[in-house]
């Protein structure tokens, strides 16, 4: 039975429109958390810096992170196509979602999401970091990814170009949470204004991962632009192995 | 009596001892302030940094990291393409934005809503016609892009920067005023739940105040848009952006190069100036910058890879290198025949170490068994008699030749 008990924690960044009558749409409050900052902690990092720069601070203080290739499993709302971008070739690796891919630690991978049925014509460019590995059983790396879910909510907010910022923890089971998973959606918790979403998911497990979403879009004379230097190495999988 | 002034000097030479704090001999030399036992002021920053030659310079290898890691990501940061704003317009719907390329512009080039990307750290004439409900009205506004910031990286590498001219932004412009709008990102101290990426404009602003100046102290700016109703492609007139002239039939000849988008003719924009210090996102002072893909980093040693410790400042008065007044005759006699500088710099700098001693303890300490000394090993052998033949053991399996016992 699955039990990776793995938490996104989000925050949106919306556009306010002054003297246009364009409504301000509510942020998502299903699960508001607010995790107060750790006492007498300072926390140097927080889920807007730079990309990659926490993954490359997780790097330098655990070295043997280094070289490992994380499984990541890109899920959509129903269907649609994740594209990943690879140094070997300079055309995206197109695979049907759920899709599945296995990342260094430190690097930003810029992701495409096309095809989806809910959002015909809509294309996205969400960027995965990873930032810390997860210890499966030998052997098993593929079958117990790292989950990014995108939901609705989020490509909506991506679609009015704000800023979606995901951080993805591994719980600590001792202090789990009570409110359950449905539909085998990874719970997700929204936070308050300015949280530092870093670390309210240290205080709650070991972030692993961060999802920024946003509404940018490459520009069409020069489609490249959208990546910020060449990929990183990347192992695609062929079709993402099932999961429980 | 002698006894007494005796002891009462031996008394008030113990009393003026003690409330001395031992550094009456530098006090007494008339030296300042500075020297007082329990205060201490650091030299400048430059010369921490470069204490003497070939000491200065962060060195190879002094945090130890993984190699490869920064270096090969700074590398791939390096080769990227310059970096670009997406900047989204946003109306009036059906505005048609242009730009200046060189000595002309670029027409029809986007139809608002629209987005494109400007390169950081540029200024951009942009020429805006075909406002609805403004027949006639074209404007020249400037665009400034800011360079991304370690605040603004994650967001102006996913989403856009808005930009929209409203119908008060537009009657203001109308009627001679000069309209700044800044857009930029809060400090997470200023975002609440209804916050984000916000604008500032002049004309709500309080008199005096600078939309640029209230912005930079509440988060990072993205953009700034300066408007005014200035035509800038009036023919033959100084001051204007086009060579366009009128020639003897009143026709208006254009002697530099346009383009029309709508004729499919898509020019990117020129900038009219560069933003002076745009040098991005820092990177963490961990180590030496890259040099090329692959290649090692580059790590500054003074006298080798940087300049050598000691240099004088290159922007001095004379050749001697020192600041002062120029020593060369220009155009008049020369009259400095001396030039002195004297260091009165108030100094207490002890003496360096000669002998260093490092005290180390574990604690709990090492206590390892005594090594074997004596070993004693017996063999013992069986006894054959007359006629008997002793087999090895590594034989036992061949077994004495047939016949024999």
């Amino acid at each position: 039975m699955r039990s990776t008990p793995l938490r996104y924690l989000k925050a949106i960044v919306p556009v306010l429109l002054f003297a246009t009558g364009s409504p301000m749409i509510a942020l998502a409050q299903e699960h508001p958390l607010r995790v107060p900052p750790q006492a007498g902690r300072y926390t140097p990092l927080d889920h807007r810096e730079v990309p990659g720069k926490v993954g490359r601070w997780n790097l330098i203080a655990k070295p043997s992170l280094y070289g490992y290739f994380q499984p990541v499993r890109v899920e959509l709302p129903s269907q649609g196509l994740v594209s990943f971008y690879t140094p070997e070739q300079p055309q995206p690796v197109l695979t049907q979602a759920p899709a599945q891919a296995a990342m260094l630690i430190g690097p930003v991978y810029r992701l495409k999401i096309a095809g989806l049925p809910e959002y015909p014509g809509v294309e996205l460019y969400p960027t995965v970091e990873v930032t810390d590995r997860l210890h499966p059983p030998a052997g098993q790396e593929d079958q117990w990814p790292i989950p990014v879910q995108i939901t609705p909510e989020e490509i909506e907010a991506a679609l009015q170009d704000r800023m979606v910022t995901k951080v993805v923890y591994l719980e600590n089971p001792q202090r789990a949470s009570l409110l359950n998973q449905e539909n085998g959606d990874v719970l997700t918790f929204d936070s308050l204004g300015d949280d530092n979403l870093l670390d309210a998911a240290d205080q709650l497990g070991r972030p692993v991962a961060i999802l920024r979403l946003g509404g940018r879009t490459p520009d069409p004379n020069n489609p490249l632009d959208i990546l910020d230097g060449p990929p990183a190495p990347i192992r695609v999988a062929a079709t993402a192995p099932p999961t429980e | 009596m002698r006894l007494y002034f005796l002891a009462l000097a031996t008394l008030l030479i113990v009393c003026v001892g003690c409330a001395t704090n031992g550094t009456s001999g530098l006090e007494a030399r008339g030296q300042s302030e500075l020297l007082r036992q329990s205060e201490y002021t650091a030299p400048p920053a430059a010369m921490l940094t470069r204490p003497g030659p070939m000491v200065a310079g962060p060195g190879p290898g002094v945090l130890g990291y993984p190699p490869g890691a920064m270096a090969a990501a700074r590398a791939a940061q390096q080769q990227a393409a310059p970096a670009t704003s997406q900047l989204r317009f946003l109306g009036p719907a059906g505005m048609s934005v242009g730009w200046q390329i060189g000595n002309g512009f670029a027409e029809n080039q986007l139809i608002a809503p629209a987005r494109y990307n400007f390169v950081q750290g540029a200024t951009y004439r942009l020429k805006l016609t075909g406002i609805p409900g403004r027949e006639g009205l074209t404007l020249y506004p400037t665009l400034q892009v800011y360079p991304t910031r370690p605040t603004t990286a994650a967001y102006l590498s996913h989403s856009g920067v808005p930009l929209q001219l409203t119908d008060e932004d537009l009657d203001q412009i109308i009627t001679n005023n000069f309209v700044t709008k800044v857009v930029y990102l809060p400090d997470a101290k200023y975002q609440d739940l209804a916050a984000g990426v916000e604008e500032l404009v002049s004309t709500r602003l309080p008199a005096g105040a600078d939309p640029v100046d209230v912005a930079e102290r509440r988060g990072t700016i993205m953009a700034v848009l300066r408007v005014g109703n200035m035509d800038l492609e009036m023919p033959g007139q100084p001051g204007g952006v086009t060579g366009a002239y009128v020639d003897q039939n009143g026709q208006i000849v254009q002697t530099a190069y346009y383009a029309d988008g709508d004729q499919g003719q898509h020019v990117p924009p020129t900038p009219i100036a560069w933003d002076a210090g745009a040098t991005g996102v820092p990177d963490e002072m961990m180590m030496g910058g890259p040099t090329y893909p692959g290649g090692a980093p580059w790590d500054p040693i003074a006298g080798a890879t940087a300049p050598k410790w000691g240099m004088p400042h290159m922007h001095v008065g004379n050749p001697i290198g020192l600041p002062g007044p120029v020593s060369l005759p220009y155009g008049g006699p020369a009259s400095l025949k001396s030039h002195t500088m004297r260091n009165l710099t108030d100094t207490y700098i002890t003496e360096p170490v000669e002998d260093m001693l490092i005290d180390v303890r574990h604690e709990p300490g090492i206590r390892m068994p005594r090594p074997v000394r004596h070993v004693e090993y017996t063999e013992k052998h069986p006894i054959y008699a007359p006629g008997q033949v002793a087999w090895p053991a590594w034989a036992g399996q061949m077994g004495p030749p047939q016949g024999q016992p």
